[in-house]
């Protein structure tokens, strides 16, 4: 029997404001043998959006875009962009866009330059509109005074930006990047995501798939979540966050977690569940129930590991859909940032 | 089919190429070292095999070109598993390109080496060796084109029937030597025990000597090399379309990664 992947509850849609719809995807399902991989997914970006694909590890957000690209088939389910069926004419849609895979893929022998002329070249961008789009990207992405320097004698931030670049050398109608600040530094991903910035205010639709919290929300991105195959919620980040972002507080417990009992059940500024590892307080003021709660754990506080205040973000609109934290499966370090140990 | 396209995989080809160029020194300068120390043995051989006046360059340079071309055949496919260790391929493939584009593009430079390569061992050859082309130019051309051909098909199905470099590397080394030897470019087909004549018509390098002795020799003809080169052309085609029908584009190859 295959894996059916646990329904989680869908937030309503919040209505976006970008009129022309670049990528549409509808009911895409994917499956690899037992393992549900998409699940019905729907997935709508308008022109001069940037759309912040969220989700844990295995979601199925690199499955999403590699459908998209062309690189896998789909079991079910209709894509376009920019209105071109991209499941029966995959070519003529491409036309409409720009990819960048997770994985690092660049040419290391050859020059910067080199690189994007031949993914220009590609995309039948030729002659001195490629020499200007290669001036254009280079700057963008401070790439000018590495231009004729081989790939393979770049520095890891340095290859990631070219990476990224080659991708929007032909603009794009709709730029598919995955996880493009994997692995990278500071300074790569604030110039990374200033030029996600410049390119989306020039009209083109990106889907921006990352499991970075603070990315999406430096951005400013519209927000998809996807979970278990399916987009779980979709919207604006701030109305998200006004409609499901509700505070939590969570005490980690070295198990068992106590029985519930009168004192370590919510005040009035929470409500509180005891889950396996954990004792979660939910509400708007749910840290004002902290102090209530390890009192009432008694001798049981001493196997307190950790207090994680969840202030109300995408993270928290995130356990509000699903019911869990996004540290379980990704980026645990920002999530540990907020993190108070007793 | 945009030739555009083939283009742009062809130059990025030759870019890679141009900032390693050993292999094409290599494939250029070894063939060359061959043929000084193998073409004294051959003169005997020739003599021995009715050949009047032969000085051992008319099977030491073809002997050497065959051989060496053969080498190239793995070039094709390499030029492929290195796209899949650099993780370009799947960027190709979301690329506007279709598969057939991309794969003319991967043809095209290895092809120019087999060229470049015969051209610069037959130049040696009549300039530093003494051969004489005493035939058939045009015949000698249409042979090296056939042989071209022929080389670009066995390279696309080995390609397609690899799954990884190793693969590719092991079978293209031990068949490179094993053609060459069963084609009489090692040693003249007429110094081979007679299974291995019976079994040489299979292969191209039994062809490519043939056409180009034909065109060297006298006694041979225009019509013969332009036989046997359209025989070398015939297996390229067969083999390509091998390849092709295997060929998948959404297969993982192993690389170096």
């Amino acid at each position: 029997m295959p894996r059916r992947a646990p329904r989680n509850r869908v937030a309503a849609p919040v209505a976006l404001q970008h009129t022309a719809r670049v990528l549409e995807v509808r009911g895409l399902a994917k499956r690899y043998g037992d393992v549900v991989a998409l699940d019905g997914a729907d997935l709508s970006i308008g022109a001069g959006e940037i759309c912040g694909l969220l989700g844990p590890n295995g979601a199925g957000k690199t499955t999403l875009a590699s459908i998209v690209a062309g690189l896998l088939r789909a079991d079910d389910g209709s894509v376009t962009i920019a209105g071109v069926d991209a499941l029966h004419d995959g070519r003529r849609a491409r036309t409409n866009l720009g990819f960048a895979p997770q994985e690092l893929s660049i040419y290391p022998p050859v020059s910067v330059r080199e690189n994007l002329t031949v993914f220009g070249e590609l995309a039948d961008v030729r002659g001195a509109l490629l020499r200007r789009r290669i001036d254009e990207v280079a700057e963008a992405f401070e790439l000018t005074a590495l231009l004729d320097r081989p790939a393979r004698a770049m520095s890891g931030g340095e290859k990631r930006r070219l990476h990224t670049a080659a991708a929007m050398i032909h603009r794009p109608a709709l730029l598919l990047l995955d996880e493009p600040t994997t692995g990278v530094d500071v300074g790569t991903r604030a110039r990374l995501l200033d030029a996600v910035r410049l390119l989306a205010a020039d009209g083109t639709a990106i889907c921006y798939s990352t499991h970075y919290l603070p990315e999406i929300e430096a951005l400013g991105a519209s927000v998809a979540i996807i979970d278990h195959g399916r987009v779980i919620a979709r919207g604006k980040l701030d109305e998200l966050v006004a409609t499901h972002g509700e505070p939590a507080v969570d005490i980690i417990i070295d198990p068992p977690v106590p029985a519930a009992h009168d004192s370590t059940n919510g005040g009035p500024d929470g409500t509180i569940e005891h889950l396996a590892d954990r004792i979660r307080i939910r509400g708007p003021h749910a840290a004002n129930e902290i102090a209530h709660v390890l009192v009432g754990l008694g001798s049981d506080a001493a196997r307190v590991r950790r207090i994680d205040v969840v202030s109300a973000s995408l993270e928290s609109v995130f356990l509000a859909i699903t019911g869990r934290r996004f540290e379980a499966d990704a980026g645990a370090q920002e999530v540990v940032s907020h993190g108070i140990r007793p | 089919m945009a030739f555009g396209r083939s283009g742009a995989i062809a130059r990025n080809e030759l870019r890679i190429l141009r900032r390693d160029p050993t292999f094409v020194l290599i494939m250029l300068g070894m063939p060359l070292i061959v043929m000084a120390f193998t073409k004294p043995a051959f003169r005997a051989a020739l003599i021995a095999d009715g050949v009047a006046g032969a000085n051992g360059a008319e099977q030491a340079v073809p002997g050497a070109a065959v051989l060496f071309g053969l080498f190239l055949v793995g070039n094709i496919g390499f030029t492929m598993f290195r796209e899949h260790g650099w993780n370009t391929w799947e960027r190709l493939r979301a690329s506007w390109a279709r598969p057939s584009e991309i794969l003319a593009g991967k043809v095209v430079v290895p092809l120019a080496i087999s060229a470049l390569q015969i051209a610069v061992l037959f130049t040696a050859g009549v300039t530093f060796f003494g051969l004489h082309v005493r035939t058939s130019v045009v015949g000698l051309v249409l042979v090296a084109i056939g042989f071209g051909f022929a080389l670009a098909g066995l390279g696309l199905a080995l390609m397609s029937l690899c799954r990884s470099v190793m693969q590719l590397n092991a079978i293209t080394n031990l068949s490179s030597i094993l053609l060459s030897g069963l084609g009489g470019a090692i040693t003249p087909l007429s110094t081979l025990p007679s299974w291995a004549r019976h079994i040489a018509p299979v292969t191209p390098s039994y062809w490519a000597m043939r056409g180009f002795r034909a065109a060297i020799l006298p006694g041979g003809s225009a019509n013969q090399a332009a036989v046997s080169a359209a025989v070398l052309a015939g297996m390229g085609v067969i083999c390509a379309a091998v390849g092709l029908a295997r060929f998948r584009v959404d297969e993982t190859k192993v690389s170096w990664a």
